[in-house]
């Protein structure tokens, strides 16, 4: 596990991109998103619930370094091991959260405007 | 203040042995054939009926006699001295006679009886409106089993420093005690089970010392730190006529809140003057208006940004000077850091990973600290509210907002004209990072704004959109963080904290308190209610429709206890085991709560549950007309879990 985690550390830092990633489904990624709970700290659509848990929407960083935050998380986020999550589950939340739309600019919202 | 007064002494009445006995002789004279088959109730009417009555002090058979003026007349009075207006009790059999005086006696006005459905509900409602109203007001109890009910939440007033007078009905002696229940309810200590959590206690043995007694707490309550008192009513106390003793009411008048040492104040003022990066995180300081006002100037004379925790309203969210939203970034950076009434001074410096509990420092190694509090005046050792041991390098004991203006000017004492002229000119860069912040937490707003459920930021958004050019008040402001990331906070009334201990069950009952202090100043209360909290005493929304207490409630549904999910997901991963479970004990659903239902079963206008969120501000404007007109209304949103 030790080492896993140093290659996925190491290929992160060579920014592998988001192409590298396992095929995953995003749909099944949607209801794993939900099942696993992941949208209790995430909200559904990545938005968040403080704490540092707000993942950059659409998601801007690559494959590698989701994985690494699944499976050893930068701080305080639970950690989904493989036994628990497989790397295909894992592929499915990444394509999940790639298909997220990006919300719409915060001026382009009229009940925002008004702050 | 009030006079003192002096009850006129009185004739001593009747009070002739109405025991069981004595009373069926008298049902028996009277003709009560069938006394054996009747309730005690229906007897005491009859046998009153059967003859005419006697004049007081003549009798002595049940039935003949009459306590005119009984001692729960004189606490009346002495209630109605310290200017109570409100009273708010679950009905119970331990203050029958306060009760019947406060309504017949009292002309149940000033104060008014409230009729709650759970003493917790009682206890947070007159929590929430000492916040809103400035003031104390009343709440009776049982000395068991309704201070039992209540002790939660007064735990969540004793820690929010919030001002209650209580009263727990206590039947001391024994002789006395109805055989059965009456004894069930009696307590040797009744203030023993909230000792720890309330700032005075007393038990009366005499009218005269309830007087004194009861003046004494209101006066200590009102003292900072604030924070709720008990007093025991005893039932023989209440229910025996007044003897001839001459009874007077003591004379009330608050003490001065202690203001900070003026030596401590110009070495604080030298600190911050000199200071490149200072900051001033702001908690439970100020109580009123004048203290956003000494706030504001205070920032402004030294330029330095706020963080308000929330707590309170302590800060104009317009303010440019109010940058809580970028707290790491200027606690990391700060070289001093004024506390004012800050609840976690070691939080404020570190965090703490959760769950390996690894603390990590906020802060420079270096900072200089200054914290004035009344802490050290309020500390009792048993619930540990008061957090971890901080060292602070300048602790000052005094009322934070009392201190502030002397502050202020000791700031300009120590300010030289070109110090000043420098401060002036950091103006520009502090006003571009507070529209930055505005910019990112917009921009933050926007994620999953079209989301179903509905994502609190939308929800927030909307419920401001409804009310934006309303006098308002969130009557519950830390439950959903939104409204404190983008509502426009000007006045100390806006936004009224939360329930301060954690103690679920609070934001209903507070928001219905908080409504109540409002109604009167009529500024329009809305809050976001929690599905879960709603769940624990939701009779508070009879309270409110049968009160005409004017509060727009809008639930925060989430169907579940979602804090706890979370602990529940941690500790799965901590364990290497299935993070699926987390839902199992911690989640609403299967059958989900219908809210509006619930609302309308208590007579409250009631809407939902809506998940779409373009259907969400239509119904906020329909709830609204309600609320402008007189009544509370619910409306249910579904949301995201956060
Ligand atoms: C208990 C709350 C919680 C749960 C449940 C949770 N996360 Fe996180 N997540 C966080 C926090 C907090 C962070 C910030 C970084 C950290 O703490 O490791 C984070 C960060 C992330 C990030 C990186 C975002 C960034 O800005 O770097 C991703 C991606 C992520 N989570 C995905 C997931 C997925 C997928 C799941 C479900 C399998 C999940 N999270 C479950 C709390 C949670």
């Amino acid at each position: 596990m030790r080492i896993a985690v140093a290659v996925v550390g190491a290929l992160c830092a060579g920014a592998v991109l988001a192409q590298d990633a396992p095929k995953g489904s995003a749909e099944r990624g949607k209801k794993l998103f939900v099942d696993l709970n992941c949208y209790s700290c995430h909200g559904t659509h990545g938005q968040g619930g403080g704490r540092g848990s707000e993942p950059p929407i659409p998601l801007g960083y690559p494959w590698a370094g989701f994985l690494q935050q699944l499976r050893k998380p930068r701080l305080d986020m639970p950690a989904y091991e493989e036994k628990l999550v497989s790397a295909q589950e894992v592929a499915d939340l990444f394509a999940y959260f790639s298909s997220i739309k990006a919300a719409p600019a915060a001026k382009d919202i009229a009940k925002l405007r008004t702050f | 203040m009030t006079k003192a007064r002096t009850t006129p002494s009185q004739a001593p009445e009747d009070e002739s042995g109405l025991d069981r006995r004595g009373f069926l002789k008298g049902a028996a004279a009277a003709g009560a054939a069938t006394a054996a088959a009747m309730t005690a109730a229906t007897q005491i009417a009859q046998a009153a009926e059967a003859k005419p009555a006697q004049p007081e002090g003549e009798a002595n058979m049940r039935g003949n006699a009459f306590v005119s003026r009984p001692g729960s007349d004189f606490m009346v009075d002495v209630i109605k001295s310290i200017g109570i207006d409100y009273i708010s009790a679950n009905p119970a059999s331990s203050f029958r006679s306060l009760h019947e005086s406060i309504v017949n006696y009292g002309g149940n006005k000033k104060p008014e009886f409230l009729t709650c459905m759970h003493e917790e509900s009682s206890v947070a409602m007159a929590h929430g409106y000492a916040k809103a109203a400035g003031k104390p007001m009343a709440v009776l109890c049982h000395s068991s089993v309704g201070l039992q009910h209540a002790s939660m939440a007064v735990y969540n007033a004793w820690v929010d420093r919030a001002p209650i007078l209580m009263f727990a009905g206590n039947g001391v002696d024994a002789a006395k005690r109805r055989p059965g229940v009456e004894w069930t309810l009696c307590v040797q200590d009744p203030a023993a089970l909230v000792r720890d959590f309330v700032k005075w206690d007393d038990q009366p043995g005499s009218l005269q010392h309830f007087a004194e007694s009861t003046v004494r707490a209101y006066k200590m309550m009102m003292s900072p730190p604030q924070d709720p008192v008990l007093i025991t009513l005893d039932i023989d106390l209440q229910e025996e006529p007044i003897h001839g003793e001459k009874l007077s009411i003591p004379k009330l008048s608050l003490s001065a809140p202690p203001q900070a040492d003026a030596r401590a104040l110009r070495e604080a003022a030298k600190m911050l003057v000199a200071a490149q990066n200072p900051v001033i995180v702001a908690d439970r300081c100020v109580r009123s208006q004048e203290g956003v006002d000494a706030l504001v100037k205070l920032a402004e004379t030294l330029q330095c940004p706020v963080i308000c925790n929330g707590s309170r309203m302590n800060f104009p969210s317009t303010h440019y000077l109010n940058l809580s939203e970028s707290r790491p970034g200027l606690i990391r950076n700060a070289d001093v850091i004024l506390m004012l009434e800050v609840q976690d001074p070691f939080g404020t410096l570190h965090s703490m990973g959760d769950p390996w509990k690894d603390v990590r420092r906020a802060a420079k190694p270096d900072v200089k600290v200054i914290h004035i509090t009344l802490a050290d005046f309020l500390m009792k050792s048993n619930y540990q509210d008061f957090q971890r041991f901080q060292p602070v390098d300048l602790p000052i004991s005094g009322d934070a907002q009392t201190s502030i203006a002397p502050l202020t000017e000791e700031v300009k004492r120590g300010l030289s004209s070109a110090r000043a002229a420098e401060l002036a000119g950091k103006a520009d860069a502090t006003k571009k990072r507070y529209r930055d912040m505005q910019e990112r937490t917009k921009t933050a707003a926007a994620l999953g704004w079209d989301a179903s459920p509905v994502s609190t930021a939308r929800l927030s958004a909307e419920l401001w959109n409804a009310i934006r050019n309303e006098n308002y008040c969130l009557a519950v402001s830390d439950r959903v963080a939104w409204p404190k990331r983008l509502w426009p906070t000007t006045k100390y009334h806006n936004m009224m904290g939360g329930s301060g201990a954690a103690g679920v069950g609070y934001s209903a009952p507070g928001a219905v308190g908080v409504a109540l202090a409002n109604r009167d100043k009529g500024i329009l209360t809305v809050t976001l209610q929690p599905d879960g909290d709603m769940c624990y005493a939701p009779g508070v929304l009879w309270t409110a429709a049968h009160h005409k207490i004017p509060l727009l409630i809008v639930m925060f549904n989430n169907r579940g206890y979602v804090q706890e999910v979370m602990h529940l997901q941690r500790m799965a991963g901590l364990h290497r085991r299935d993070p699926k479970t987390a839902k199992v004990g911690t989640m609403i659903y299967d059958p989900e709560v219908d809210f509006a239902k619930l609302a309308q079963s208590f007579g409250v206008w009631g809407e939902g549950p809506i998940s779409d969120p373009d259907k969400v501000g239509p119904a906020l404007e329909r709830g609204l007309k309600i609320v402008k007109g007189g009544a509370p209304a619910l409306v249910d949103v579904v949301c995201q879990l956060r």
